[in-house]
């Protein structure tokens, strides 16, 4: 939730965003979050979370279409304020479609394409991880990579989508 | 004659026992025993309550359950979706009533640690981090976590470092049940296969037990939501 909250003060073009909650954590010492009264006089004590503005946000769209118009089906997750707090937006998408389709669902795009740099078309390109409703997450490829033995990063990859397809 | 308490069945139903009807609770991730505990609650009592998790389910009727609560399966039949800013939101003006958060350790005044073993600086483990607990455990209405192990290197006397701290009520493991009483944990109630000295043996942080009674039994319908949950046994096999 910080995390998001940086996100939005970059998203917003401000230096700061207050967040509820993380009193008593040890994890405002760490970072050197700061924490400010409320100006308007309610006695409330709020931390300010630094903005947070990604160089590059990549996200995997199910749909896009020629202008970058990208269209997530699903749950959303982080997908919106991540779009909005970075300087670069790159889609990789699932299947390119007709601007047509978009344009008959309009609220379903997530990201317009006036603020898409690049985008790329790669089938199963969330793998190992889902997209739903697509495909499911892959949970022995999942395990695989994480096995501590040699081999077991190079085994990752060999079995991914793309290297399949490429061979 | 009831049936024997597993380690899992004892946490998953000793953490569906906590949602109160109308609530509405929330699983996050690495959170699979607390998402079948919404799941069970859903299944096994007959009150309503609002289930939401962090895939963005709410409500959901998912026809498999999956192993990751993260996993976007675990929204299937939802609704309505709950982007990752909107539970964090809700939570913070006050509108989540349960929430479920993990711990690598907990101490006896309630506050947890998902951050590192050992010094910040130099540590011996370095864990996944709390995930938006520094801001949900002081905003949530109630915060319940939970230990597969219960051992005094799990519930500690001092955590290793602070990560959340704030309303955590709730603290189940797979041989007893702590409420949170005038600030510190208490025992609430135990599991009838160990006695009350085996808790206070094997519990980093001292704890007024006065009160404690044996958990109550599983019931049959608390039995049959887990077993239709996890028709294979392969949720009570991960947990150990």
């Amino acid at each position: 939730m910080t995390l998001v909250a940086g996100l939005r003060a970059a998203a917003y073009g401000v230096p700061f965003q207050p967040v509820g909650g993380v009193h008593g954590s040890d994890l405002a010492r760490i970072n050197n979050w700061r924490k400010i009264e409320d100006p308007y006089g309610s006695g409330q004590e709020v931390y300010v979370i630094p903005a947070i503005r990604p160089d590059v946000a990549v996200i995997h769209a199910s749909e896009v279409d020629e202008q970058g118009n990208a269209r997530v089906l699903g749950s959303p997750f982080w997908d919106h304020p991540l779009t909005r707090a970075a300087k670069r937006v790159l889609v990789t998408a699932e299947r390119i479609v007709p601007s047509d389709v978009l344009r008959a669902q309009p609220e379903l795009t997530l990201v317009p394409g006036f603020m898409v740099e690049a985008a790329a078309i790669v089938p199963r390109g969330a793998w190992p991880g889902s997209m739903h409703p697509l495909y499911e997450i892959d949970y022995a490829a999942v395990e695989g990579y994480l096995k501590d033995e040699r081999g077991a990063l190079e085994a990752h990859l060999a079995s991914a989508p793309e290297a399949s397809k490429a061979s | 004659m009831s049936e024997a308490w597993t380690p899992f069945s004892y946490i998953v139903v000793n953490l569906a026992r906590e949602i109160r009807p109308g609530e509405i609770a929330f699983s996050g991730v690495n959170s699979t025993l607390p998402m079948l505990a919404c799941l069970l609650a859903k299944r096994a009592y007959d009150f309503h309550f609002t289930y939401l998790n962090v895939a963005g389910g709410v409500e959901p009727v998912p026809r498999k359950i999956p192993h990751s609560s993260s996993d976007p399966a675990i929204v299937e039949g939802s609704p309505a979706l709950f982007a990752n800013e909107d539970f964090y939101d809700l939570c913070a003006r006050g509108g989540l009533d349960l929430v479920f958060l993990g711990c690598a350790q907990v101490d006896g005044e309630g506050r947890t640690n998902v951050s590192v073993i050992g010094p910040w600086d130099n540590p011996r483990v370095r864990l996944p981090g709390g995930g938006g607990a520094a801001v949900m455990m002081p905003t949530a209405g109630r915060v319940a976590t939970w230990r597969t192990e219960h051992s005094t290197r799990t519930l500690v006397e001092k955590l290793d470092f602070v990560t959340a701290a704030g309303n955590l009520q709730t603290v189940v493991t797979p041989i007893a049940v702590f409420q949170k009483r005038n600030g510190r944990l208490a025992l609430e109630s135990w599991n009838p296969q160990v006695t009350p000295d085996e808790v206070i043996e094997r519990t980093g942080f001292k704890f007024d037990a006065r009160g404690a009674r044996p958990t109550a039994p599983l019931a049959a319908r608390e039995r049959d939501a887990l077993a239709s949950l996890d028709p294979h046994g392969e949720f009570a096999a991960e947990t150990r």
